[in-house]
């Protein structure tokens, strides 16, 4: 392990020189943790996010990270981060479709309780009946608990995503888990071109008194502390108390959005603004759509692609601001819910130009034939279906 | 840092509710306390919101007055009526989600002992039958099995207390409780005995009958805690409302369950053992300086 | 932002709109919040300054960051809140030492609580406080319900990046910082051709001190029994 110096975050995430690497989305998480000053990782195995874990075991021999253990279950991972970051560490870990929804009590709770920590999510299906295939519809359960949810297209993404999300989760308007999904074995297992920063720098040490909560280590006031007492007795009181508490995990919620645009570029990503027909869509799903935003544009149609970088905060204003000339949206996913389709259908005016997919799921690949299809009929083009016999 | 941040601003204490400076003047921080002082200490015995006649609010109080060091402990507790005492208390407390106690010391003893290689910042987790038996098994013996350097303190009232007088694994066989209209059909689990087998270095089973053995027992699983692994202590204290106990008759109820199934018990690895002696050896030798 | 200067003193109603979802911005560096529009600092602590001077019952509400002495710049910062108290026209100081709430009741003119500070605020008819020492999320917390149920006029000191729920918020800032805006208020004063010798706030008025010393285990009624030893029991060893 080479000596890590300390750099500021802006310079490790936007300045520093970058040598371009082939390596999968599971070595791209670790790459990132590699250089995160990580103080404590907890695992628990499931198809396909172990290998991340496996990777980040590593470093912890290796010395990166402080302290890492195999948890019982996720459940127990999840609380273990919950204590580990409250007692003042940076702390980070992963999980795959059913894991999440063992660990789900757990993680949804770390946005009330003012958690700031960064959970891969590889995607996979929920079982029943059982398969280890990348569907995405597990985020759905995500987008509705104050986390901030980053969603990666590709194995650089995830490197970029899962650096900054430490970052960004402990600014002190934020202190917010920062969720990075990306689609199981389609980017985790699979290589791809990263530009990554010298590994012989890293992020500062998390400061826990730099914080909208003190961390629970009996080194700050108050000394009577329960920074999250139980508001439970039953009057008008205690009913404010949580809706004001709500309402703040998400105020910091959307304050997260101008760190992201800081750090990550923005919350969306616009290919040929002017288009008429646009692709609107988020990881893996993005990555097929630019393939068919490229396919249309080499057959002379005027079609444009927005991939949506960060789910939670959602950048309704962008979307609707990109969209207020469109005549079609196509929203392709790798789950049978649409939950991405019915985002941008509340974000803009004029729903009713939204197209309801292609959508894929159970683990099923996203052909860019299918995307090109709707296109067609958006441009009201006939073609013939060819049989292959 | 420890006592630094129960001190005043200099020009605050005229400024300050009169609870707070009492805290600051007669609290526990900082000094050793005897559990025969208890009385001393309002943070400790001010109005709790538990039932009149409550067994496990008084057993929170001797706890809170045992503890070695206070200024340095984070007490960690689950749902149920244990947290509504212990979120009383001068000691900063942790309530996390169901169960979930022993997880959340876990990942809190190791971040502290990252951050305070040289200090001896205590954790506690104090819970009840149903948080620590029930549904929080799996993370209370893991804890343990992973050999976490924290004391776990099981409130056994022998019923869900909280949420209306549900059975619990720790229910007394053939019992009648809501969820076993018919009669607990199974044995109370032994918790003292799995403790052992899965590790821990410091094991007990009390009824609060005594406090000075009450705050002995405390004390010596939190000190072997910090040096050797998982310590445990099962205490029986009494649901006087679900099981129907008189208020006036909960120590003799605690008397009698001391001689039926409740009879003191104490079991330490020998290093625990030789290390104990050594420190109440020195602190008696203290005493008579 | 739909509209100019969103950010005002309540009643706001049953449950506000929190500023973040109304589009507020929190200040970069060297600049202030007014009414949830970023301005420079001078512009907003003058108005901080003027309704402090003119509105009804000026509180400071220091929070535990600088009530406790936890280190030196906790205790410079607590020296520089007492000269900005001494120089406010019968300015109350009702602290917040901690953020779990009060049960079974607040004394109100003792103390303040996060969890329902609105309590404190209309028992005393506060119409302007500042909030200084009190970490963020607590803060935003009691602003939205100040907002909601009061006409109370928030400022907030913050040693981080401000509150937008606050009708001025100032940001990074700490001793130095609370001089400057106490010297700020005394120019306003001047002004306002108000006059004013310094003087420190009157004392808490929480109740008179329990002698805990001649309280005895009997106090304790039904748990006296297990304080002392009955005549005759002997307490064992736990061995």
């Amino acid at each position: 392990m080479p000596e890590q110096r300390v750099v500021e975050p802006d310079y490790l995430l936007l300045e520093a020189p970058r040598e371009k690497k082939f390596i999968t989305g599971s070595q791209a998480f670790a790459e990132a943790v590699k250089r995160a000053n990580v103080d404590v990782a907890i695992a628990y195995p499931i198809t396909p996010q172990s290998e991340t874990m496996h990777l980040v075991g590593d470093l912890y021999a290796q010395g990166y990270v402080k302290d890492y253990y195999r948890a019982e279950e996720e459940y127990g991972a999840m609380s273990a981060i919950a204590g580990a970051v409250r007692g003042g560490a940076r702390a980070f870990t992963a999980t795959s479709g059913p894991g999440l929804l063992r660990g789900l009590e757990a993680i949804v709770s770390w946005p009330g309780h003012r958690i700031p920590a960064v959970l891969g999510v590889m995607t996979r299906v929920v079982n029943a009946p059982l398969s280890i295939q990348p569907d995405n519809v597990e985020i759905s359960y995500l987008l509705n608990s104050g986390l901030v949810v980053l969603h990666a297209e590709n194995q650089q993404d995830v490197f970029d995503f899962t650096l900054a999300g430490f970052v960004i989760s402990e600014k002190v308007d934020v202190y917010l888990p920062v969720v990075v999904a990306t689609e199981g074995f389609f980017v985790t297992h699979a290589k791809g071109y990263v530009e990554l920063p010298p590994e012989d720098m890293k992020l500062p040490p998390r400061d826990p008194y730099k914080a909208p909560v003190p961390p629970t280590d009996c080194e700050i006031p108050p000394a009577r502390i329960q920074r999250d007492a139980p508001v439970q007795k039953s009057n008008f009181m205690s009913y404010l108390i949580h809706a004001v508490w709500q309402q703040e995990v998400w105020s910091a919620n959307r304050r997260a959005a101008k760190w992201i645009k800081h750090y990550l570029g923005g919350l969306i990503e616009v290919v040929n603004p002017d288009a008429e027909v646009f692709v609107v869509a988020s990881g893996c799903a993005a990555a097929q759509g630019r393939e068919a935003q490229r396919y249309a544009t080499m057959e002379g149609l005027n079609v444009g692609l927005i991939k949506v970088k960060s789910l939670r905060p959602f950048p309704v204003d962008e979307i609707r601001e990109a969209l207020k000339n469109a005549k079609a949206v196509i929203v392709p996913e790798h789950n049978i819910v649409g939950w991405l389709a019915k985002e941008v259908k509340a974000a803009i005016p004029n729903s009713g130009i939204v197209v309801d997919g292609p959508r894929v799921y159970g683990g099923m690949t996203l052909p860019v034939e299918l995307i090109m299809e709707e296109i067609y009929k958006a441009f009201g083009i006939k073609k013939e279906k060819k049989v292959v016999v | 840092m420890g006592l630094e941040y129960v001190r005043i601003s200099p020009g605050f204490e005229k400024y300050m509710p009169r609870d707070y400076v009492d805290l600051v003047k007669y609290g526990p921080f900082g000094r050793k306390v005897d559990v025969m002082d208890m009385g001393q200490f309002k943070e400790l015995v001010e109005e709790h919101p538990m039932c009149a006649g409550c067994y496990m609010a008084y057993f929170i109080r001797v706890f809170y007055t045992a503890l070695p060091n206070p200024e340095d402990t984070i007490v960690i507790g689950t749902a149920g009526c244990a947290r509504l005492a212990l979120s009383q208390a001068a000691v900063p407390f942790i309530y996390g989600n169901y169960g979930d106690t022993n997880a959340v010391a876990s990942g809190l003893k190791r971040a502290l002992s990252i951050r305070f290689p040289d200090k001896h910042k205590d954790v506690v987790v104090i819970a009840g039958d149903g948080g620590l038996i029930d549904i929080g098994f799996g993370m209370t013996m893991h804890s343990w099995f992973r050999r976490e350097k924290f004391t776990t303190i099981m409130v056994d009232n022998e019923v869900y207390g909280n949420t209306g007088g549900q059975e619990s694994g720790m229910s007394p066989k053939g019992v009648q409780l809501k969820m076993a209209p018919l009669g607990k059909k199974f044995d109370k689990i032994n918790a003292v005995e799995l403790a052992k087998t899965a590790g821990c270095v410091y094991v007990a089973r009390i009824s609060p009958t005594n406090p000075k053995r009450i705050a002995k027992t405390i004390r010596r699983a939190i000190l072997a805690a910090r040096h050797f692994g998982p310590t445990f202590i099962h205490a029986y204290t009494s649901c006087n409302i679900e099981y129907s106990i008189p208020t006036r008759e909960v120590l003799a109820d605690a008397r009698k369950r001391e001689k039926q199934d409740f009879k003191f018990y104490e079991w330490m690895t020998d290093e625990v053992k030789e290390f104990l002696e050594e420190v109440e050896r020195k602190e008696k030798q203290e005493v008579k300086k | 932002m739909a509209k100019k200067n969103p950010i005002q003193p309540g009643p706001e109603g049953y449950i506000p709109t929190p500023a973040a979802f109304q589009g507020c911005d929190l200040p970069p560096p060297g600049k202030a919040l007014l009414y949830g529009e970023i301005v420079d600092e001078e512009v907003a602590m003058r108005e901080a300054a003027k309704a402090l001077l003119t509105r009804r019952n000026p509180t400071i509400f220091p929070g535990p960051l600088v009530l406790w002495g936890w280190n030196a710049d906790a205790m410079e910062k607590a020296k520089a809140v007492l000269e900005l108290a001494m120089e406010i026209p019968n300015c109350r100081i009702i602290p917040m030492p901690d953020y779990r709430p009060k049960y079974p009741k607040i004394d109100p003119e003792a103390e303040i609580n996060p969890n329902h500070p609105n309590l404190t605020i209309l028992h005393n008819k506060i119409e302007a406080c500042i909030f200084v020492g009190v970490h963020c999320h607590y803060a935003n917390l009691s602003l939205r319900m100040i907002r909601a149920g009061t006409n109370c006029f928030t400022i907030a000191l913050c040693a981080e990046m401000g509150h937008e729920d606050a009708m001025v918020s100032l940001r990074d800032v700490h001793a130095d910082e609370i001089r400057k805006f106490r010297d700020v208020v005394v120019e306003v004063r001047k002004e306002l051709g108000i006059e004013w010798e310094p003087k420190l706030p009157p004392e808490n008025p929480s109740l008179p001190k329990e002698d805990w010393v001649k309280i005895s285990p009997l106090d304790f009624g039904e748990y006296a029994y297990l304080l002392i030893p009955r005549r005759g029991e002997i307490v064992e060893e736990s061995e």
